[in-house]
């Protein structure tokens, strides 16, 4: 990790979003997976450049609000807006959702048999339409973000774990979202990979995008995140600004979350 | 000081090799590896004893006098292309010489072969005559035969040693590679061709030996041939060596495999062709349809995939679709009919590839393609309208199997990846239509398939409309095939992770674009033993292909030859001799599956 610029800590301070315009809305999401209830009505809006940290205990359903977010999972009830647009069942308005967010996911999930290029190319070459060699110097530009322009050419095998994961984010990027959402991204790697990967992140949130991201890692919690949502059983049990919420919780289940963390 | 600085230098040294395995002597070679227990060494007296016996009974029976192995020497011809008139012979040489030069080329482009240390052919000769040896003492000859044999057997060892000798001499290690052993090896079987008399044979008659047919039939008949045809695949290979270091690759390679794809029906309307065929019809009725549907479709798909065209394009391409389905109300041309609903498919998919220039460009390519090779299958099926496909068809043997196996393979790898996806789509009807199809295929013998489609399909067909029998046969098989085929895919189409196909999907891909760039490499690459499998058992099956009266290469070894007054009751030796040449190219394949599974593995963890 050399490359990426150097982070200021924003220490918790929140920045002043207020005036910002809602990027993702979420009114009373349900969802059931059979008789289990995955999500009970979660409400919450995501405001443009706001970093948003989701926290809870595994099986709280914080992956699955995520990925309801880009209709990877589909909600039976409420309503989730991105970027003025509804997601129904309506293809046209997925397509133009799923162009509009990245997605990270916690095993990366590149493309074995296509090259480090050809994983970034591909999308914005099929999707976006662009000319080949547009694309891949886009690609390039964006590999050399995340610190890695010198794999272009090897296959997804062949790179450790923490470059697979910067990869995935530059695939991500390639499609010139405006929101990105990066579900558990460090779980999977060794602890010694997982700086170089919160270090692209934390310059993508300076860079001013829109992030949701759901993460173990309290650190890159307190450093980056304008607001944590703490989720247990499929609700929301508290919301609220970083430095509040690690200072002043006020939920006896938030209290005993963090003590266990901390 | 020096011991800091020995050390620092000790650090900078990268890690030491791993040590080498020690090649053992063979005498401890066989200790450890043969007789290391009680166990094992009765296992290995065991094993030995059964080779020994099964070595020695197979070669008492190739050996055996009484076998008429001339019936299988003499009868070369029959095997291959049974009566195809010699007076058109050179077409299938023409053949012959259109597939060597592809495979040479391919194999230059592809930069098949190895180079092989000469030290190990060496070895491998040693290997080699000592195996002829104890075979030779295994082997129920006379003394004089088996003095024969040996001196043949030392001669081979000999020059096995002395190539080892020759190789490790010089101290740099030699190679040579394996193409031009190849090549050599096959240079010297067409040049036994001019001096051993093959074919030439005699058969007990009244108990006198009689010689029937003049000297070396086979050996006369084809030495100038095979010879051309080795000057023809060298050269070839040296053109495609050529055209490797010239040409860009990729290209290269794109229309080598265009090539492969058309050469079997352009190769079958070279060999089936009526010399006294009327083209007339072609220049008239078919010739006319395939262009106008050309021009118009180009001109309809390069406005549809136009970025801007947007909406209004899938309106056209389901009006197009409705009229493809009402020609079948009014009496037309099928061809006109297939045509219409071909387009209609190319149309509904138009919007998925719209984009720039080069992109429509290759779409209307790709429709160019897939109509040429489409009204090409329809004119040759049609009789009235042209080629005589394998009706009273005069070709058989070896080539009728490769032909039927070729096509039947090209045509249900396409129907068999469609019915795979059409098994896991999300579309129940999709879904439904291939679920009964494929089990009600694989409910039924493939027996059963090939009688009905042989007797039943030319009934069912409009008037007018002829089909070979073969050609009936063939579509039969095809679907056989596709429904097994469906299910190998289907098999590694699942083994597709669900991470993959929400990575596609969240990068915004379209279902289409994710089947067909993420989940059909992966899949087929993972379904790549089985279908292999599955080739080998669609080319050997063929020979089921006797039933319903088809000269394939095993009927002919089978019932033909011994039945010819000369060689009656040769069964047993033909029989030998078709097994060796299924063995021959199934082995071929399998080895050309192993060879993909490491080129496509290239990346895999």
């Amino acid at each position: 990790m050399t490359d990426t610029t150097p982070v200021e800590p924003t220490d918790g301070q929140t920045r002043d979003l207020s005036g910002a315009r809602d990027m993702i809305v979420c009114e009373n999401v349900s969802k059931w997976y059979g008789d289990f209830q995955a999500l009970d009505g979660v409400s919450a809006n995501i405001k443009e450049q706001e970093v948003v940290v989701v926290l809870g205990p595994s099986g709280s359903g914080k992956s699955t609000w995520i990925r309801c977010i880009n209709r990877l999972e589909i909600h039976q009830q409420g309503r989730i807006v991105v970027d003025d647009v509804e997601l129904t069942n309506d293809l046209r308005n997925i397509e133009k959702v799923r162009s509009e967010v990245g997605m990270v996911f916690q095993q990366f999930n590149l493309f074995p048999h296509l090259t480090i290029m050809d994983n970034v190319t591909l999308a914005p070459i099929w999707v976006r339409k662009k000319p080949r060699a547009e694309a891949e110097s886009q690609a390039m530009a964006l590999l050399e973000r995340v610190g890695i322009p010198e794999q272009a050419e090897k296959y997804p095998g062949q790179l450790s774990g923490g470059q697979q994961q910067r990869v995935a984010i530059a695939r991500a990027l390639a499609m010139e979202p405006r929101i990105m959402l990066f579900d558990e991204p460090t779980s999977a790697l060794d602890p010694e990979m997982i700086k170089e990967v919160l270090d692209v992140m934390k310059a993508l949130a300076l860079s001013g995008m829109t992030m949701m991201v759901v993460t173990h890692e309290m650190g890159f919690a307190k450093e980056v995140a304008d607001r944590l949502i703490f989720m247990e059983d499929g609700q929301i049990v508290e919301q609220n600004t970083t430095e509040l919420f690690f200072s002043n919780p006020t939920e006896d289940r938030t209290k005993a979350f963090l003590s266990q963390i901390l | 000081m020096s011991e800091i600085s020995s050390a620092a230098a000790t650090a900078h040294v990268p890690a030491a090799a791993a040590p080498e395995i020690p090649k053992l002597p063979p005498r401890q070679w066989a200790k450890e590896n043969l007789f290391s227990n009680p166990f094992s060494t009765a296992l290995t007296i065991i094993t030995t004893v059964i080779l020994l016996t099964i070595s020695r009974a197979l070669l008492s029976f190739i050996f055996n006098p009484i076998r008429q192995w001339d019936s299988t020497a003499t009868n070369m011809q029959l095997f291959f292309t049974r009566a195809y008139p010699d007076e058109q012979y050179v077409r299938v040489w023409f053949c012959l010489a259109v597939i060597l030069i592809l495979t040479s080329v391919s194999m230059a482009v592809w930069q098949a072969g190895s180079s092989i240390p000469v030290a190990r052919l060496g070895r491998k000769f040693l290997a080699g005559g000592a195996l002829l040896g104890i075979l030779t003492l295994l082997a129920p000859f006379s003394t004089s035969g088996t003095i024969k044999w040996l001196l043949a057997a030392a001669c081979v060892a000999v020059i096995g040693e002395s190539t080892r000798r020759f190789a490790s001499s010089g101290g740099t290690e030699r190679t040579v590679n394996s193409l031009t052993v190849l090549a050599i090896t096959l240079a010297g079987l067409a040049a036994s061709l001019w001096v051993v008399p093959y074919g030439h044979y005699t058969y007990v008659a009244n108990r006198e030996p009689r010689v029937l047919a003049e000297e070396g039939t086979v050996a006369l008949t084809t030495k100038l041939p095979w010879t051309i045809m080795l000057l023809i695949a060298v050269s070839a290979f040296l053109l495609g060596r050529w055209i490797r270091d010239r040409l860009p690759t990729n290209p290269t390679r794109v229309t080598l495999l265009i090539l492969w794809l058309l050469s079997p029906p352009v190769l079958i309307y070279v060999v089936l062709r009526d010399p006294s065929f009327d083209m007339g019809h072609v220049f008239s009725t078919d010739l006319p349809i395939f262009v106008s549907y050309a021009i118009g479709g180009a001109l309809l798909l390069s406005w549809l995939t136009r970025p801007s065209t947007g909406e209004a394009g899938r309106i056209v391409a389901v009006i197009i679709l409705i009229a493809g389905f009402c020609t079948f109300l009014t009496p037309m041309r099928m061809v006109v009919r297939l045509d219409m609903l071909t387009l209609a498919v190319f149309a509904l998919a138009a919007p998925t590839f719209a984009g720039g220039p080069r992109n429509r460009r290759r779409y209307v390519l790709g429709w160019l393609g897939v109509l040429s090779v489409m009204s090409w299958l329809i004119t040759s099926i049609n009789t009235p309208s042209t080629v005589t496909v394998p009706g009273g068809f005069f070709i058989g043997g070896f080539s009728i199997t490769l032909m039927v196996a070729v096509f039947t393979l090209v045509l249900s790898f396409p129907l068999g990846i469609a019915l795979a996806l059409a098994r896991t789509s999300t579309m129940p009807i999709f879904r439904l239509l291939a679920t009964w199809f494929i089990e009600f295929v694989r409910g039924v013998p493939l027996i059963t398939i090939l009688i009905f489609f042989s007797i039943m399909v030319p009934l069912f067909l409009p008037r007018g409309m002829h089909l070979g029998e073969v050609a009936a046969v063939v579509i039969g098989y095809v679907l056989f095939s596709a429904a097994y085929l469906a299910e190998n895919v289907r098999g590694g189409l699942q083994s597709v992770t669900r991470g993959q196909h929400e990575a596609a999907e969240a990068v915004g891909m379209t279902t289409a674009q994710k089947t067909l760039f993420i989940v059909l490499p992966q899949g087929l690459r993972v379904a790549i033993p089985p279908l292999v499998g599955h080739c080998i058992g669609v080319f050997k099956e063929t020979s089921l292909l006797a039933i319903i009266g088809v000269f394939d290469i095993l009927y002919i070894g089978r019932i033909v030859i011994p039945g010819q007054t000369e060689f009656m009751g040769s069964t047993k030796e033909n029989l030998l001799f078709v097994s060796v040449i299924y063995w021959i190219f199934a082995y071929q394949m399998s080895k050309a599956s192993q060879r993909l599974e490491q080129r496509t593995g290239l990346g895999e963890r």
